[in-house]
């Protein structure tokens, strides 16, 4: 009886310690478990959205945008005086309308969700602004320049930083009238990013004295440019304009050769990508004409840091040419956030009051429509298969010089 | 007596337990792949799902007649049609997972218009899109004519998803094969192009499409039930793109099931024999790609309702052939096929934002991996059977 007694008695104690310890072990597990998060957790997380093509022919500038907001997130979660720590989502939107709709909704849809940087295509900003109207999700687009987008609606949550084609054109317009041509023919693709660049540039070039010999549409996925283009060597112009995008205009440029047109190549902010560059041999894209909203990048002290920035943070790809303007757009948003607390209605009002902000690609003003006046135009070259702002170039200093006029 | 008695109620009781387990298995499918953020759960979840088809398919061979079979088969309608039922209802106030629902329905109810016409009458059409889009673009147009109920404009966008197929009948009834395939994808750019450079219907850039509005309710807006619970306007299009998939999901049961199904597979596996026993072989491939056409067309008019703009590159040759995808990868002439082949084709790729630019890489090396397993599609079509239960 006893010997029971006493293995039961050891067996109780040798329970107690099991239990015992085991409640120590959950007691010690429990503590650490709120111990840690109450550590990493210690700044309120904001969600933003970045809404981009990151798959396709374009990918190359989605992607540089994304990683120059990617950075302004990184430098405020690295600022210990930051209010809130930045979580950047991205999504892509492959540049197609009915992907970018799904992908605007998901992530206006989401109440965490406090800001987006939304689309490079014009043709997926315009059907897709609808929608962050509709969930009251302030945006700030970075790249597509159709005017509509912002001028087209009465929408209080669309902003943009970087310029329309309207500035754009009327500044490339005086520009290649100064260079001393007389005659234009244009191509342009017939999404309205294509015809919009050519209205524009057509009603500049006839205000400023151009004469346009000929106009031609073409589909944003055409191969073969030889009817356009042998037309156009007979009706021999100075220039050929061409809106429309980087991948489209290499087909042309490649193409313009071979059927003899020797006029000098312009184009818009469309082919102002490295993607252009790479798909040309360097004699071909020599020389050709692009033009961008704002000041050349590392011509102001906000921009230089930037580029030096983005460099040491070692992404893999290029900030390709809406870079800065994403990265502005993010900062941006980001202040005003630490302003005005991570609140959609309130960030909306303080986006549209937003008035002389300094930023990478210069100071920032919205208009009544959310769009910023950007005043400042670059032109850019292609030399020695680089972009070249204009002023820097060996064309401005008189070392090379354009295509002759006829 | 007392033994069948006693069978029939063993019979109900597997039934029954096939429904809940199926209705459950397809609920918590559905609901992981509609909001699972992480591509290696995705991964996981599709060689589950590859894993189970065999499985089933293991045992519906050894085992055709063994009662759970029996009850699984016949109890599977009723059990996907409750789980997306739950889904809807789950998500009835999740916008984004309610759009993606819709689009799937959608996607669901054009591939079993295209399944009429490849799985059945073997009529090749790599210009699906092109009749998604004349829906939808009839949609953009009649709805701006403000006394047209829109069921109707639904329906006419079928009507003229049919008629303008008509002008492709003769090339498509005397081409066969590759020959065929080819006249559709020229019908394909063709329209494309035409709604390029057309400005009446918006040219390149698109056009508005208004919203659906039905018996008064208007689905542009949230519907706010009771204080407590909002439904988002997307609850609207869920229902009815439901409605639609079920009602042409029923009526393919109904054509195979009949003597115009087996008229058709005899037209798609021997032209010459058919046409010997009497069969006239053009009747039935009109009959089979017009219909087809509607089904796709009334799809269509529902989607350009649903997003709202509409543009060209939505239905260009690549998105064509991403419908012809959807019942090849589920497998060709099984109308569950179709199904399984949408929810992939349209679920799986926006499931794998989260890797942004790997996407369409992970999501290729998927579909080939699949392929690899299943080379005739995950779910092929399975012989007729003519005699037992379950039987034609």
């Amino acid at each position: 009886m006893g010997g029971h007694h006493g293995n039961n008695d050891k067996n109780g104690e040798r329970n107690m310690l099991k239990i015992s310890g085991i409640w120590l072990g959950a007691v010690g597990v429990l503590g650490l478990a709120l111990a840690a998060p109450s550590e990493g957790w210690a700044k309120d997380q904001v969600r933003l959205a970045y809404i981009g093509p990151l798959t396709g022919p374009l990918s190359s500038v989605g992607i540089g945008a994304r990683n120059s907001i990617e950075l302004a997130v990184r430098q405020r979660n690295a600022d210990p005086d930051a209010t809130y720590e930045y979580v950047l989502e991205a999504f892509d939107d492959e540049c197609k309308a009915d992907v970018g709709l799904r992908v605007a909704t998901r992530a206006a849809a989401d109440d965490g969700i406090v800001v987006g940087f939304p689309h490079y295509c014009s043709a997926v900003a315009i059907g897709a602004v609808g929608t962050y109207n509709r969930f009251e999700l302030p945006v700030v687009l970075w790249g597509a320049v159709l005017p509509d987008i912002t001028y087209g609606n009465d929408y209080k949550e669309i902003h943009r930083v970087n310029g329309t084609m309207i500035n754009q054109n009327e500044h490339a317009a005086n520009f290649v009238v100064d260079q001393g041509y007389q005659t234009w023919a244009i191509i342009h693709d017939t999404t309205d990013y294509g015809r919009a660049h050519n209205e524009y540039f057509s009603r500049f070039l006839t205000e400023a004295g151009g004469e346009i010999v000929g106009t031609f549409g073409v589909t944003a996925d055409q191969q073969d440019f030889s009817s356009e283009l042998a037309q156009i060597a007979s009706l021999r112009p100075d220039v050929l304009y061409f809106g429309g995008q980087a991948q489209l205009g290499v087909r042309i440029r490649a193409q313009m050769e071979r059927l003899g047109v020797t006029a000098q190549f312009q184009g818009t902010s469309g082919i102002l990508s490295d993607a252009y560059l790479e798909g040309l041999p360097p004699a071909l894209s020599e020389g050709t004409l692009a033009f961008l909203e704002g000041a050349p990048v590392d011509q102001l002290p906000g921009g230089a840091a930037f580029v030096a920035a983005y460099q040491e943070a070692g992404f893999g790809e290029p900030f390709e040419a809406y870079g800065p303007f994403a990265y502005s757009a993010a900062s941006l948003a980001i202040d005003l956030i630490e302003e005005v607390g991570p609140d959609r209605i309130a960030l909306r009002d303080a986006l549209n009051g937003v008035s002389g902000y300094d930023s990478a690609i210069g100071e920032i003003t919205f208009d009544e429509s959310g769009q910023n006046t950007v005043a400042v135009i670059s032109t850019y070259v292609v030399q020695d298969g680089q972009w070249t702002v204009w002023e820097d170039s060996d064309y401005a200093s008189g070392l090379r010089s354009l295509r002759q006029p006829n | 007596m007392s033994v069948t008695t006693r069978n029939g109620m063993r019979d109900r009781m597997f039934a029954a337990f096939a429904l809940v387990a199926t209705t459950l298995l397809c609920f918590a499918f559905g609901r992981a792949l509609l909001t699972v953020n992480d591509e290696r759960i995705v991964v996981a979840l599709l060689v589950t799902l590859a894993a189970g088809i065999v499985l089933a398919e293991r045992r519906v061979t050894r085992a055709p007649d063994s009662a759970l079979v029996r009850g699984a088969v016949s109890t599977a309608p009723a059990a996907v049609l409750l789980a997306i039922v739950a889904l809807i209802l789950v998500f009835h106030a999740n916008h984004f997972a309610l759009l993606l629902i819709c689009t799937l329905l959608i996607y669901v109810t054009v591939a079993l218009g295209l399944h009429l016409q490849f799985g059945y009458a073997g009529v090749l059409n790599f210009a699906g899109a092109a009749f998604f889009g004349i829906g939808c673009y009839t949609a953009a147009v009649l709805t701006q004519l403000a006394w047209l109920p829109h069921p109707v404009v639904m329906v006419l966008g079928g009507v003229f998803a049919a008629l303008i197929g008509l002008a492709l009948l003769p090339p498509v009834l005397r081409t066969r094969g590759h020959y065929a395939s080819v006249v559709t994808i020229a019908f394909g750019v063709l329209f494309t192009t035409f709604l390029e450079i057309n400005e009446t219907f918006g040219g390149a850039q698109g056009m508005h499409v208004a919203g659906l509005s039905l018996f008064g309710f208007d689905m542009t807006r949230n519907i706010r039930l009771s204080p407590g619970v909002t439904l988002s306007f997307y609850f609207g299009y869920a229902v009815v793109a439901l409605l639609l998939a079920v009602g042409a999901f029923a009526l393919v049961t109904r054509i195979e099931r009949s003597w115009i199904g087996l008229t058709l597979d005899a037209v798609r596996l021997d032209e010459t024999r058919s046409a010997c026993f009497g069969i006239d072989l053009a009747r039935w491939k009109i009959f089979a790609f017009c219909l087809g056409n509607f089904i796709i067309g009334v799809a269509g008019a529902l989607f350009g309702m649903l997003m709202s703009f509409i543009a060209p590159p939505n239905f260009s040759f690549s998105a064509s052939l991403m419908l012809v995808a959807i019942i090849i990868l589920g497998g060709i002439g099984n109308r569950w096929g179709v199904l399984l082949g949408a929810t992939l084709i349209v679920l799986v790729p926006e499931r794998l934002q989260t890797i942004q630019e790997y996407r369409v890489l992970l999501f290729a090396a998927l579909i080939v991996g699949l392929l690899l397993i299943r080379p005739n599609g995950l779910a092929p079509r399975r012989m007729r059977r003519y005699f037992g239960e379950g039987s034609a």
